[in-house]
């Protein structure tokens, strides 16, 4: 399934401590990388995480644009930590659908970066595993958008948590965390997104929600013919289709949801 | 088609509907009328087979079966159509795959094959039409931002799509402007046939100018208290519903 995706997306492997220019890149990481994203570059890069624990760094120079998709299939524990520089920009999907501990660093360096990490995590059965996404804002003038979404069935167990640092001279920072999540069955979902704010000119929001299904909109999708099982997996399918639909690499929209939907039916 | 016998329905410990008595006949429309509160939209819910309620005696025959038995999807399946009364925002899920879903799990259960992208669409498409449907919101999330005439017409877009043999309309009526509620009420109309039947759950006389009504019943505190044709209505909307809510004594 990892090979169509990579397929799909017609890319080439990007090998350890290199400087990625535009293109299309992938990588499956098996021991620590250093990436560098050359200066004015536009890059999509696509992760695919192996069963290790790995830690990447990238580092995005000046006016560059990187676009991530990460795709976790197997119970890994990444670290990837990002320093985007001035007018740079790092726009991230992240699909977690195995048990796995994974952490995004990301660290706004210099005027103008932007990043944006839009993702979710499914865990079914006795899986657990958890989402963790700091967001430094060091310099004034960046903008963070970080919203991830999580789905627990049966006696699975997940988290998230989320922190946005405003540094001192972080003035005119624009950031927004959201985290919504629902469980099903005897699932947990924990969510834990917090705020250390040490500027004052700042412009910064968080949500966290975790709910059951929408009882109203199972019964409406019933009456018209569907099955209990399938008006559940559609009503999921819904909450989580904008992560894949806005994917940050649209020619992986399609394989995306193909890769959902098998996870879905464990539902 | 319908045959309603001594039906009481709870919620919790508080009874709604205390003895309905009702038959439905192919080719037949009936509005059910009376002030709020009285069991109008329970008495919909029920036959659709919303679990909240529960039924406590009676029984329910359509098209010869035990109804009551059944879950809400097999009820739909059967041919029980209910426009709800809110129709409930499904984000995330656009209004052509849940319809294509819907559809085809009705065709399943008559067995028949699913259709094609190509038939479903052109179903689409004529089906829409009926109610002046923009086709655009098809490809909208169910319900999510359409306005209340939008939703009411896509109850009824929904009842084109699958076609029941009684379709169950709670207060389809219920905050339409006039344009909306002659488009509405045209579909409804339209759809109109010798081997299907409609309920009509309606608080205003104004939307049978348009659905033409066979027979009209006065629903009051759980029981249908008078049945008429269509001049009841015109009555209930002249003189109000206390002549018979007076005449009414509750053993």
């Amino acid at each position: 399934m990892t090979q169509r995706i990579i397929d799909k997306m017609a890319a080439q492997p990007l090998s350890r401590g290199c400087c990625a220019t535009s293109g299309r890149w992938y990588i499956q990481p098996e021991e620590d990388m250093d990436i560098r994203i050359e200066e004015g570059a536009d890059v999509e890069l696509l992760i695919v995480d192996k069963a290790l624990a790995v830690n990447l760094d990238i580092e995005i120079e000046r006016g560059a644009h990187l676009r991530i998709v990460e795709v976790v299939t197997e119970r890994s524990a990444m670290q990837l930590s990002v320093a985007v520089g001035a007018d740079a920009e790092c726009r991230m999907t992240q699909i977690v659908l195995s048990p796995s501990d994974m952490r995004v660093a990301a660290s706004l360096v210099a005027a103008g970066a932007r990043f944006e990490l839009n993702g979710a995590f499914i865990l079914t059965a006795e899986e657990q595993g958890s989402v963790t996404v700091d967001v430094n804002h060091l310099s004034a003038d960046c903008v963070s958008r970080t919203s991830v979404k999580g789905v627990a069935s049966g006696k699975a167990h997940g988290s998230f948590s989320g922190l946005v640092y405003v540094a001192p001279d972080a003035q005119h920072t624009d950031s927004a965390q959201s985290s919504r999540n629902i469980v099903i069955g005897d699932a947990h979902i924990e969510t834990l997104p917090q705020l250390e704010i040490y500027a004052d000119d700042v412009k910064c929001s968080h949500g966290a929600t975790v709910g059951q299904m929408d009882a109203d909109a199972i019964l409406y999708m019933r009456q018209r013919g569907l099955s209990l099982a399938d008006a559940k997996r559609l009503q999921i399918e819904g909450f989580i289709s904008d992560v894949v639909l806005h994917a940050s690499i649209e020619s992986l929209v399609e394989p995306l949801e193909e890769l959902l939907s098998v996870k879905f039916n464990s539902l | 088609m319908l045959k309603v016998e001594n039906l009481h329905a709870s919620v919790g410990d508080k009874e709604i509907l205390k003895g309905i008595n009702l038959t439905v006949k192919a080719g037949e429309v009936h509005a059910i009328m009376g002030p709020n509160g009285s069991g109008k939209s329970t008495l919909a819910s029920v036959l659709a087979g919303n679990e909240k309620f529960t039924v406590t005696a009676g029984k329910v025959e359509f098209m010869g079966e035990e109804l009551l038995d059944l879950p809400i999807e097999e009820r739909s399946r059967k041919g029980i159509f209910l426009g709800f009364q809110y129709p409930v925002e499904i984000p995330g899920v656009t209004m052509a795959n849940f319809m294509k879903l819907a559809v085809n799990e009705h065709r399943k259960y008559r067995g028949e094959q699913p259709l094609t992208a190509a038939e479903y669409l052109k179903l689409m498409r004529e089906k829409s039409a009926i109610v002046e449907l923009d086709s655009k919101l098809t490809s909208r999330a169910v319900n999510e931002g359409f306005s209340g005439g939008e939703k009411k017409k896509n109850e009824i877009f929904q009842m084109a799509m699958l076609d029941p043999k009684l379709a169950i309309l709670d207060e389809t009526d219920s905050g339409l402007d006039i344009d909306a509620l002659r488009i509405v009420a045209t579909g409804v109309t339209r759809l109109k046939r010798d081997d299907n039947a409609t309920i009509v759950i309606t608080h205003y006389q104004r939307l049978l100018d348009y659905i033409v009504p066979d027979y009209v019943h006065v629903l009051y505190k759980g029981r249908i208290i008078y049945s008429g044709d269509k001049s009841l209505a015109l009555k209930l909307e002249k003189e109000g519903y206390d002549w018979l809510i007076n005449d009414y004594k509750e053993e």
